[in-house]
Parts: structure tokens; sequence; C-alpha cells
């Protein structure tokens, strides 16, 4: 299987020589294979997010490797990085992260935009992945308009609509009620299944983890579990995982 | 342990602080610059001795102050929003930890109220320096003299004092009542409060095209000021002040509007982002962006005004045909008269009846090289007539023996001003004209005058100004000829440059301290709603816009911000110096100068702007 994301030994120290160091991940490894949806569980304070923030370019690893679409982007300068994300990575977070002053499609359009995309091209692409996301009468209005799960369904529009190699979400159903958050789920898991978009998704909520075809549970700084749903029905993924979560408690 | 606190906080925005002190330290420092002049009497008097009374420049400068003071206010309270967006957060959080409010109220009102005396103390010295260092520097390019002007002027530095005190105590109760309202969660998420427009597209296009006709009104009352007269003062007040509230808010949004329809406009780079954000800007700018514009052109127009008394200065000795007498037969004098280099001499003999009043003129010798005199064209005050083919109000008149005797010409002469005394005798009943026979019989001892026209007057008047000076020292103080020479070219010269230089200097004081205000407060306005875009910028670097494009977009949206109201007011001034064809020779001579120091010092303010933005917004998106 074709690999999309590797992460090799990565370390993150934060703190300077000779001041008290703190290392937030102790040697992480992971790959992503294409088409596979991996969600990442771990409690506050685990390093989740610093893993996030390092496979997403937004910082850089003390030591290790990460690698996306073949590319090492821990060798990657600071304006390589910007494109690397605008190219390679789509965004989803907890707060939806629209901006307010552009409407919806404005939203949509802004990272093809970016990469200088013919106008008639990004006007296409929009309306596409519009639809794809149910969100098509809602693109004229400003973020402020809207509900919440539109919001959700605008910024995975604009996650996707420049076909990234990965999508990287980060609690993306922190901020909805649960009706939003199963339908955004759903979308989530037919994008997978349907159209092969990869899918990373950081989160605590065992519910949404159950959408995901393999969990790793990250826990001070380390990776020290991983299950797989195989053939299961996601139903019966979710208990599994209750009862693993449980188990680890004890 | 608020306080400890409260100094920490200080210590973390120390980068923030400093920009709020400084744009506070300028604040005072200009209004310090305004005022040493302002309220100086006896410099006033000194340099606008004569033509004007004290009363109407006391007039001119009480507005001046009136509307630095309403400008300083506005600034004020931007740079007072800019602090609160600054500190919401702190507070918020020492609420949370369990201080009371009113603890905080207390905190609030002493950090606005030390801040601002702190800069004001800055600001004053700063000014008394900026104060020597631009007069100084106008006394220099100008040509200026400057009477009775010292920059450290102490009134002005308490009546500074005063006003800013009065200001930062209630921005400072203000602040402390504000704060201690609000709601604890609001403090702590304002920031994160989504900003809401309404949509009104009918009002708006109605609003578009009224602007703009409102503003084509304007400009045609004031392009029509010959015909409109004083009329056009108040229509274009009223449409212009309207025309710019409107262009703001509806006319630019329009265009905006319009541009984000045409995706193949659009979508180029950060072009979406940048006309969304500036959307939203306009809508909450129309009052500041509009009041700029409108003010900007009062404050070049002064500075064009003020430098367009320089011109008058050569306009009003243009009266005069002869640039020096010699009254009496003055050897040494004439001899260096004749060293500067001298174009035309023409030399007199006359004999004085002084008991009658009569002058007695020998006609040969004025037909033979007439007095030559400069007369105004046109009796009426209509400008417009007045100008010959060269573009001169004055023609040259020769005076012959003719003139001075036949009785309607004498009373013409008589009444342009500078002909009434021709020779410093009296000659209240006129002249006769004698042949040469009955010159010499005449028994009265014979005088001598001489009239020199010499080459570059304006270039020579220093030492011509010295020559007359030591020719009135041979007369007594109380003789005719003494007070004769004391309205000849090179003294009336004198005297109106100083006036004119007062008025320059006053133009050029007024619309300097008017541009650094206005631009002062739109920087402020911009960057007190940096803390809220940092958020979207770090948005944006997310979704991978790399740092140099956000730079480039931040340059672009705060550089539409700012020429926007300059283009309009350009344009105000340019139609509105026409105006000042009624009173000026030409309004428009040399427009280039305050043009060119609007444009560097709007751009100093621009790039700091910019800089202090990008400062702000683009925190979090340094890393390497």
């Amino acid at each position: 299987m074709e690999k999309v994301m590797t992460v090799n030994n990565v370390t993150k120290t934060y703190g300077k020589k000779g001041e008290k160091q703190f290392q937030a991940l102790k040697g992480v490894s992971l790959s992503v294979d294409k088409g596979e949806f991996v969600a990442i569980m771990g409690t506050s304070g685990s390093g989740k997010t610093t893993l996030l923030n390092i496979m997403s370019t937004l910082d850089k690893p003390s030591s290790g490797e990460v690698t996306i679409n073949g590319k090492n982007i821990a060798k990657l300068k600071k304006n390589q990085m910007a494109d690397f994300r605008a190219k390679e990575i789509g965004f989803i977070f907890q707060d939806f992260n629209l901006l307010d002053n552009l409407t919806a499609r404005e939203n949509i359009a802004l990272p093809l935009s970016l990469q200088g995309v013919k106008s008639s091209e990004i006007d296409s692409k929009v309306d596409k992945i519009a639809a794809k996301l149910n969100i098509s009468e809602v693109l004229e209005k400003y973020p402020a308009a809207i509900s919440g799960g539109q919001k959700q369904r605008v910024a995975a529009a604009r996650a996707l609509v420049h076909e990234p190699a990965i999508l990287m979400a980060d609690e993306p159903t922190g901020a909805l009620d649960s009706k939003s958050s199963r339908a955004l789920l759903d979308t989530m898991e037919l994008l997978n299944e349907k159209d092969q978009v990869s899918i990373l998704m950081v989160t605590h909520d065992p519910f949404s983890a159950s959408f995901a075809d393999r969990i790793l549970f990250i826990r001070d700084g380390l990776i020290d579990e991983e299950i797989k749903r195989g053939g299961m029905k996601r139903q019966d993924f979710y208990k599994k995982l209750i009862s693993q979560l449980s188990e680890n408690a004890d | 342990m608020i306080f400890k606190l409260s100094m920490t906080g200080l210590k973390s925005r120390l980068k923030d602080y400093l920009v709020l002190f400084s744009g506070l330290s300028a604040a005072s420092m200009i209004f310090y610059m305004f005022l040493t002049l302002a309220a100086n009497p006896s410099f006033l008097k000194s340099s606008v001795a004569g033509q004007l009374t004290m009363q109407s420049t006391k007039f001119i400068f009480s507005f001046g102050i009136v509307l630095l003071a309403i400008l300083t206010l506005v600034y004020l309270a931007y740079a007072n929003s800019f602090l609160l967006s600054m500190r919401k957060r702190d507070y918020g959080m020492y609420m949370m930890l369990g201080a009371k409010s009113s603890k905080i109220g207390q905190l609030i009102f002493a950090e606005t109220l030390v801040t601002g005396l702190l800069a004001t103390g800055i600001g004053i010295v700063l000014g008394v320096g900026l104060t020597e260092l631009v007069s100084a520097l106008m006394v220099k390019q100008l040509g200026l003299t400057l009477a009775h002007f010292n920059p450290l002027y102490l009134p002005a530095v308490l009546w500074t004092l005063l006003f800013f005190v009065a200001l930062f105590f209630l921005a400072a109760s203000w602040n402390a009542v504000r704060l201690t309202k609000t709601t604890l969660i609001n403090l702590l998420k304002e920031d994160q409060k989504p900003s809401k427009l309404k949509s009104r597209p009918v009002l708006r296009t109605i609003q578009a095209i009224a602007g703009v006709a409102l503003m084509a009104t304007g400009y045609w009352a004031m392009w029509h000021v010959s015909t409109l007269q004083l009329k056009a003062i108040p229509i274009a007040l009223v449409t212009i002040v309207l025309g710019s509230f409107f262009i703001f808010d509806a006319f630019f949004v329009a265009v905006i509007d319009f541009l984000r329809k045409r995706h193949g406009f659009l979508y180029k780079g950060m072009r979406p982002y940048t006309l969304g954000q500036l959307k939203f800007r306009l809508h909450g700018y129309t009052r500041i962006l509009s009041a700029i514009s409108i003010m900007l052109a009062l404050a070049l127009g002064a500075i064009t005004v003020g430098i367009n008394f320089d011109n008058l200065k050569n306009a009003m000795t243009d009266v005069m045909y002869y640039d020096f007498v010699l009254v009496g037969k003055q050897k040494k004098l004439a001899d260096k008269v004749e060293k500067i280099g001298t174009e035309e001499k023409v030399t007199y003999s006359y004999k004085a009846d002084e008991k009658k009043g009569v002058l007695y003129v020998n006609k040969s010798e004025i037909d033979r090289t007439p007095l030559k005199i400069k007369m105004y064209n046109a009796a009426s005050s209509d400008k417009k007539k007045a100008i010959d083919k060269e573009g001169q109000i004055y023609h040259t008149v020769k005076v012959t023996s003719k003139t001075l005797t036949g009785k309607q010409t004498t009373a013409t002469i008589r009444n342009s001003a500078q002909a009434a005394r021709l020779f410093p005798e009296d000659s209240s009943k006129g002249f006769v004209a004698l042949s040469d026979a009955a010159f010499a019989k005449k028994k009265l001892t014979t005088k001598v005058i001489a009239f020199y026209k010499v080459e570059d007057f304006a270039k020579n008047n220093k030492k011509l100004l010295k020559l007359i000076d030591q020719e009135m020292q041979l007369f007594s103080k109380n003789s005719m000829t003494y007070g004769y020479l004391e309205f000849t070219k090179p003294v009336l010269y004198q005297q109106i440059a100083a006036m004119c230089s007062g008025f320059e200097f006053m133009g050029l004081f007024l619309g300097l301290s008017f541009l650094m205000m206005l631009a002062s407060t739109l920087m402020f306005k911009i960057l007190s709603a940096a803390a809220s875009d940092k958020l979207r910028y770090k948005m944006l670097y997310k979704l991978g816009a790399r740092n140099s494009v956000l730079k480039s977009a931040i340059r672009k949206e705060i550089a539409i911000l700012f020429v926007a109201p300059a283009v309009l007011g350009s344009l105000d001034v340019l139609f509105g110096l026409k105006f000042f064809t009624l009173l000026l020779p030409d309004p428009y001579f040399r427009i280039w100068i305050p043009f060119l120091a609007f444009f560097l010092l709007y751009l100093v303010y621009y790039l700091v702007t910019v800089k202090l933005y990008q400062g702000i917004v683009l925190e979090e998106t340094k890393q390497d």
C-alpha cells in the first residue's frame, strides 16, 4: 500500500539548552496509507496537538523525519513550507477558522486563489465541492449568517477544494451539536470511502474516532497502542473502542 | 499584587505600548508646536503688522486651535481604543483570578492617566525640539524672516499640559467605567466575535450615486466661485461634507462589491481577502476617512495659500516702478547704487513752494525723460478684467508735464496710492510746469531728485535697504523727506516680506500640524483593529499563505486606506483653491511644494503604520 505520510521517530523538546526543558514528543513513529482514515486519540497534554502541528508543517520537530507525499518536510525552508501546506494539506479546525469578512464562496476559493489557479477553474471547483458537501445555497453568505454545521462544512470544502494529499482535522466536531457532528463525520467517511481522501483526525472523542479505519493512542509523548477496525461495523468498533478505553483507565 | 500584575502585563506588551506611547507623544508634540505659534501674541503682532488687524489673526488661530483640539480628541479616542483593545484580555484575566472590578477600575484609571501624562511630558520636550527644527528649516529654505519667535514658549507648555491632562482624565474615567461594565466573558472573548455587516444594496446604490453627484456639485460651485461669489462657500461646504461621507460609505463599497463579482479579477492571490477586509473596514471607517479627506484639503489649502503670500509680496511691490530714490545730490550714495547695477536712472530738478503746497518742474526736462509710475489696470475690483495680456495687473504710465498739470489725469494719478507723493515736498495744490527760462527765474531753491531702477530688485533688496537707511540718516526724523523715504520700495518690500513670511509660516505650521495629526489618527484607527486581525492572519498562514504574501497584502490594504482619502482631499484642494482667486494673484503657484511635503510626510506615516501593523498581526507567523 502506498504511504501518503510517514512520521519517523519524531521528538520535540521545548525550552532552550541550559533551561528547564520539556519533551512533548519522545520519538513518535506512524504512517498513513493512501485513502486511509486514521484517528489519533489522546488526553490533554498527551502531545497530540504538538504532533499535529509538526505533521502539518506549522512547527518543526527537534529530531526525526516527517514525509508527506514523498517529501521530507523537515528539510523545507519557510516559504517552501507555506507552499507545501497550501498544496498538499487540507485543514479542518475545531473553531472552523473561517474568515468572517469573506463569503463562504470566497473562503473556499482562497486556497486556490493563493496558488494562482485560473478563475474559471476556481469557480467550477468551488461549485463541485459545495454540491458534494451540500452547501451550495449558502455560498454567497458570510460565515456569521450560517449555522455551525454549515460553517464546518464550508471549512471542509475549503480544506478539500485543492485536492490535498491529506486532510488533517483537529477536533472537527468539538464545536458542533450532536446532529451536525454526525452529519460531518458521515460526510468525512463518505469522502474517504468514495473519493479515497486520506484523513488524519486528532480527537479525544471516541464517537468521532469510531469513524476511522485505525486509531492510534498517544500518551506522554509516545504512541503506545493502536486498534484497527478491520471489517467491523462502526457501531461494533465504537463498542470495542469504549471497552479498550475503560481497560486503559483501569 | 494587582499593581505588580499590571506591571508584568505592561512589560509583556512593551512593543504595543511603545506604539501607543509614541503616538500619544506625537499628538502632544504637534499640539504644542501649533500652540507656540497660535498663543504667542508678540510673534503675531510683529509678523502681521499692517494689513491685518490682530483681531482677525486671532480669529484664524482660535479657529485653528478649535479644529486641532477636535482632531486631537478624535485621535485620542482611537489611541485609547487601541489601549483598551490591548488590555481587555489581561483585565479579564485578573478579574477571573478574583480581582474586584472596583480595583480593576482604579488600575485602569491610573494606568491610562500615567501613560498619558508621561507621553505628554515627553511630547512637549520633543515639541520644543521639533518647533526649533521646523522653524529653522523654514527660515532657511524659504528665506523667511521671523521676529519674536522662540520655540520654548511657557504658556504653550502650560496649555498643552492642561489640555492633555483634561483629555486623559476623561479617557481614564471612560476606560474605567467601560471595562468594569463589560461582562467578563466579553472581555476575554471579544476578539473572537464575528463582525457583522448589513447589506442594503438598493440604498447603497442610491447613496453611491448621490455621493458622486454631491461631490460634483461642490466642485462645480468652487470652480465657478467668480460667478457664484460668496454663495459658493455654503454650497461647497454642505455638498462636499455630505458627498465625502457617501463616497466612503457607499461609493467605494459599491466599487469593491463590483470587483468582488468579477471573479477573473478577484481570484488572484490574496485579493479575495484584501477586498473582503477593505469592505468591512470601510464600513467602520466612513467617518474618519471622510473627515480626513476634508481636513487634509484644509491643511493642504493652508500650506498652499501660505506659500502664496510669498507670491503676493512680489505682486505688491509691482505697484512701484522705481526701486530707489535719492533726494538731493548724494555723490557717495549714488556711487553705491550705481555699483549694484542700474537699469534706468532719471534725474529731475524742481522747486517747491512749501507754504503754498505747489511744486514747479522743468517742462522740457520731464517731457524729455518722463517719470514712470505703475497704475492698476482697471478701476473695478474685478480681478479678471484687470489682468492684461502679459498677465500683469499694473501697467506703466509715463508721467509728462501734461499728465502732471492736466486736471483729470492728475486726479487719477492721485488716487493711485503711490503716485500721491512723487516728490518729498507737499504738492497738494498741484504741479506747475515751467519753461527753462521761467524755471530758472523762479526765486526758490533748486532741488534735485534721482529715481533708479536696478537689476534684479528682489536679489538686491537687502543692499538697497541699507542704502535707504543711510540716506534716511541724513534727514531729521520729523522732516517731510524722512517720511517720504519710508515709503520707498525697499522699505515697503521689507515690511510686506515680513508680513508674508508670517503668513507663510503660519500656513505651513498650521498645515503641517494638521497633516501630522490626521496621519497619526488614521494610523491609530488602523492599528486599533490589529489585535482582532491577528487571528485572521494566523488562519491565512495555516492555509499556506507565505509570510511575504501576507506582508504584501497588508501593504496593499493599508495603502488603499491611506490613498483613498488622500485622493479625495487632493481633489478638494485643487478645486477649493479657486476660492482664493478672489484674494491672491495665482493660488496655484508652487502647488507642488505642499503636495510634495504632504506626500513625504504621509509616506513616512504609511510605512510606520505598515511596519507596526505587520509587527502586531504577523507575530505568530514568524517561525523559521
